[in-house]
């Protein structure tokens, strides 16, 4: 106790920290029926700074070429101590996080809590979203074994459908017209330096944010909020948060354990497409969509109005804040709370039925 | 909220804070072995697929051969007549049979159809249709180095 | 054109006058003079397609690129420029050459070793000999015109050295130079050929190595018939000519009680089971007495041969299944993610052995191969326990990792415990 209370008397004689102190021990989040969501952002911040960690740590032998990225996974997985742990951890953590990231999301949105004043958290938060599955899809490909080469070769596909920009952002993803080791380094460039830079900031941001506006409480449980007494930050609900954090860690132990993940074989680019070959789960949704679409609807190729169908759904997601006038007054239109349910229960539905094999 | 350090183990609030930080520990120690085992780099730093210590070149008598593993792939170090050393796959071209080196032939040959390779792992008689794929050799000292990409 | 050179034409035609020894001095002209020539000169400006071709032929003519011109064969003078002259059966034009006149007058330059000395020293110079004691060349010395010449198989104008890719003769386009006549089953029959050998060939596993990999030293239709003394080989050959090759395989043939057989029967030894032309991948399947089974063929089931037959068919049976079933446990343990380099060496060594004993067969001694088939089972064996041990290894990490579910478990438990007696 001694040694923290000099340590202590060290920092705040040269920063300051009494006001620090005075804000973390009194920030309160309100309790109501549905505080729970409240988890839900933290635990992604957690599976993100586990894919941080062992990410850096895959980096101390990863090779990012096509003659040398599947042999130096082999070679972590099979010959580093404990690298299929590692391994294992960093491809389960991606998929855990870009859950509890939509979950959060989910939450988030239907106790509209991108009212007004948090327009802009919600609009980080988006942006997010978009870089998990940047991060998501760039670090598909670097194992560059047979599954992960043709599914990067179809999802860039898709990029082409575009209008004007079509064929130079092919380009520019791929490093060239195929899916070639040039693209493997370019998605390396954007997976661990570009991505994580963008996301770093993004994070900042919306962090700060929410820091100095506190917690969202919906509307109609406001009355609630109030009469039962708010959780203290520290060290209530940060406690609770470690109750959180360490199911989260269980699950991803238990999917490692039950689950390890595949090296697979290696890609060979003049090999014809595996049958059954689809992308990771958090894009079925919309890869099972753009399949069941006819080839051309009303003159247009069916993906290009698949693909201007999923943008304009994203705007209006995006633009939530704005387009919910109501929101403002904090009367929620229920227009948009319908929208918000049509679209968890679509995503969910597809992504399930995708998996039950119904598409077939 | 506790008593005094030496009953502390015995109240059920010190016991609680013990099992936690406890459990919390033998947590942080199973996250943190893995980490720390994985930094140090194994034995064998890179994949021995690529360049392989093959032999000491004072352990390579004049006209032998000795067969050596690229990861999981056999290759066959020649030391010629005439001094010289050469590698090559060892995998035959015919039916992937693995050759060795017949002194009394002074050249490569395998065994399973009577396939024959001279020095220059050119493909000479019986069924093999292709030379055998040559590998690049260095000599530092004593040992030899032999790397894909002659 | 002038009346007066058709009329020679027409003359020269029935000429048939063989030239014996070294053409003229006079026809062997300086290289790449071809301006100089006036045979060339003037075919080439004719509209009639056959007597242009063989002037337009000279560009790519090996013989036309040493300075041996139309006249080296067909004589009369390529200096003259008018058409009677040149072709005037006086300096020794003979006009178009008879199938029976070929050979000899192409053996008069390729059979003489001190001429063909000074230009091509490394050409064998027996062509001649060898055609003569040919099919081809014992039919024409009794008046058979319908059979193959020197001509026939090299062309009569741009002839071309046999290592050029676009020569008739190079080993991935001699097959269907034979088959001009061997594939044409009416012109066959007249000999008592059936003329579906060339079909039956393009089936077999030399035809595809010659065509897809590429292997230009695989057997043709010349490797075993001989190229310019083309006869089948006799029943009592078949085994050495196989065995120029496969060497392995007719020296076990040789240890067993096959070969004293065959050649009391007449038999001809390879081909008896693996066919002549029609030489397809052999199968492990074949060997036994059932239907569409090769030992069959001889063998009835209950004797001694059908005994072993079977014997080394089951042999190589279960110890391929093995080999198998070690192969796919490797590969999926190794597409798990586990390092199986030292069983992949052991299913190398099986796969050797596998070879090895498919040479074995050839003595048909069930004990010679399972002395190989023993060493697949071996290796088999222990590629299994090296990926046996890999999977031990994933289970235990597995237990491992669940070992650490349970502590997490409890710390969480500790946490909310924790919680609730810090609220209270």
């Amino acid at each position: 106790m001694n040694v923290l209370a000099s340590l202590w008397r060290l920092l705040d004689e040269r920063f300051e920290l009494a006001p620090v102190v005075e804000f973390i021990t009194h920030k309160e989040v309100p309790q109501h029926r549905h505080s729970w969501a409240y988890y839900l952002g933290g635990l992604t911040l957690f599976f993100f700074g586990i894919q941080v960690a062992t990410g850096i740590l895959l980096l101390l032998y990863y090779r990012p070429t096509a003659e040398a990225a599947f042999e130096s996974v082999q070679f972590i997985v099979t010959r580093v101590p404990f690298g299929w742990l590692i391994r294992s951890i960093h491809s389960w953590s991606a998929n855990l996080m870009i859950l509890s990231a939509f979950a959060h999301m989910f939450s988030v949105y239907l106790l509209g809590a991108y009212a007004k004043p948090r327009e802009a958290t919600w609009w980080t938060g988006v942006a997010l979203l978009g870089l998990a599955l940047g991060f998501g899809f760039s670090g598909y490909l670097l194992p560059w074994n047979e599954l992960s080469f043709f599914a990067t070769r179809i999802g860039t596909d898709i990029v082409s459908k575009v209008p004007v920009i079509g064929a130079w952002l092919l380009k520019f993803l791929r490093g060239g017209e195929e899916v070639t080791g040039a693209t493997l380094t370019r998605f390396f460039g954007f997976h661990v330096a570009v991505l994580p830079m963008i996301t770093g900031a993004l994070i900042g941001l919306h962090l700060a944010f929410i820091q100095r506006q506190g917690m969202h409480v919906p509307e109609n449980l406001g009355k609630e909020a109030q009469q039962r007494k708010p959780l203290r930050f520290l060290p209530n609900f940060v406690m609770r948060e470690g109750v959180v954090w360490l199911a989260g860690l269980a699950i991803l132990a238990a999917v490692a354990a039950f689950f390890p993940w595949e090296l697979g074989s290696k890609a060979d680019l003049f090999a014809s497409a595996p049958a059954g070959i689809k992308p990771e789960w958090y894009f079925l949704f919309m890869f099972e969509t753009l399949k069941l679409l006819p080839a051309h609807v009303l003159g247009i190729e069916g993906e290009l109005v698949g693909l201007a169908g999923f943008s304009l759904a994203g705007l209006v997601w995006f633009l939530v804040p704005v387009l919910d006038r109501g929101s403002v007054r904090g009367q929620r239109a229920r227009f948009f709370l319908f929208l918000g349910w049509a679209a968890l229960a679509y995503i969910v539905s597809f992504t399930v039925l995708s998996f039950a094999g119904a598409f077939k | 909220m506790t008593e005094s350090g030496a009953d502390s183990r015995l109240t059920r609030s010190g016991f609680l804070t013990w099992l936690l930080g406890t459990s919390l520990g033998a947590t942080l120690l199973a996250a943190a072995y893995p980490v720390f085992r994985f930094v140090i780099p194994p034995e064998v730093a890179e994949a021995p697929v690529n360049r392989v210590l093959a032999a000491k070149l004072s352990e390579l008598p004049v006209n032998t051969g000795k067969i050596f593993r690229f990861g999981a792939k056999p290759a066959i170090l020649v030391r010629t007549p005439a001094g010289d050393v050469r590698a090559f796959s060892a995998q035959c071209t015919h039916l992937n049979c693995t050759v060795q080196y017949r002194p009394d032939f002074q050249h490569v040959w395998c065994a399973c159809h009577n396939g024959h390779y001279d020095l220059q792992g050119k493909n000479i008689a019986g069924p093999p249709p292709r030379p055998l794929e040559s590998y690049r050799v260095d000599i530092a000292g004593d040992e030899v180095f032999v790397s894909k990409g002659a | 054109m002038r009346p007066s050179f058709h009329l020679v034409l027409a003359l020269v035609a029935a000429a048939v006058t063989a030239a014996a020894g070294p053409p003229p001095p006079a026809a062997v002209g300086v290289p790449g003079k071809r301006a100089d020539d006036t045979c060339v000169a003037c075919h080439r400006a004719l509209d009639d397609p056959r007597l242009h071709a063989p002037a337009a032929a000279a560009d790519t003519d090996v013989h036309f690129s040493q300075g041996i011109s139309c006249a080296g064969c067909h004589g009369g003078d390529p200096r003259a420029q008018d058409a009677e002259k040149a072709m005037d059966p006086a300096r020794g034009f003979v006009g178009r050459i008879s199938a029976t006149a070929i050979p000899e007058l192409c053996g008069s330059c390729h059979a003489n070793a001190a001429f063909m000395l000074r230009w091509a020293p490394n050409i064998p110079t027996d062509q001649l000999a060898q055609y003569r004691t040919s099919k081809h060349g014992q039919a024409l010395a009794k008046g058979d015109t319908n059979v193959a010449v020197c001509t026939s198989c090299h062309r009569a104008h741009g002839v071309l050295p046999p290592t050029d890719a676009r020569a008739p003769v190079y080993p991935t386009r001699i097959v269907d130079t034979c088959a001009r006549c061997h594939a044409d089953t009416t012109l066959m029959a007249r000999y008592g050929i059936k003329g579906i050998e060339v079909a039956e060939y393009k089936r077999s596993v030399h035809f595809a190595a010659l065509t897809k990999k590429n292997d230009l030293s695989a057997p043709t239709c010349k490797s075993c018939h001989g190229a310019h003394g083309a006869t089948p080989p006799g029943i009592s050959s078949v085994s050495n000519v196989c065995g120029t090759c496969h060497l392995a395989q007719r020296e076990r043939f040789d240890l067993s009680p096959h070969k004293a057989a065959f050649a009391t029967l007449s038999q001809p030894a390879c081909e008896s089971c693996h066919s002549n032309h029609a030489i397809v991948h052999p199968l492990d399947s074949w060997i036994g007495v059932g239907d569409g089974q090769v030992c069959g063929q001889c063998h009835s089931a209950g004797d001694a041969g059908a005994k072993a037959a079977i014997a080394v068919a089951h042999d190589l049976g279960t110890t391929t299944g093995a080999f198998t079933a070690a192969q796919t446990r490797v590969t999926r343990v190794s597409r798990a993610g586990m390092l199986m380099d030292d069983a992949q060496v052991k299913l190398e060594e099986a796969h050797q052995a596998l070879v090895l004993a498919q040479v074995e067969i050839h003595t048909a001694d069930v004990v010679r191969v399972q002395s190989q088939t023993k060493q697949i089972m071996a290796a088999a064996t222990a590629a299994e326990k090296l990926a046996a041990a890999a999977e031990k290894e994933l289970r235990y990490r597995r237990t491992g990792l669940f070992v650490s579910l349970v502590v997490i478990a409890l710390a969480m438990i500790a946490l909310i415990f924790k919680i609730r007696a810090m609220e209270r």
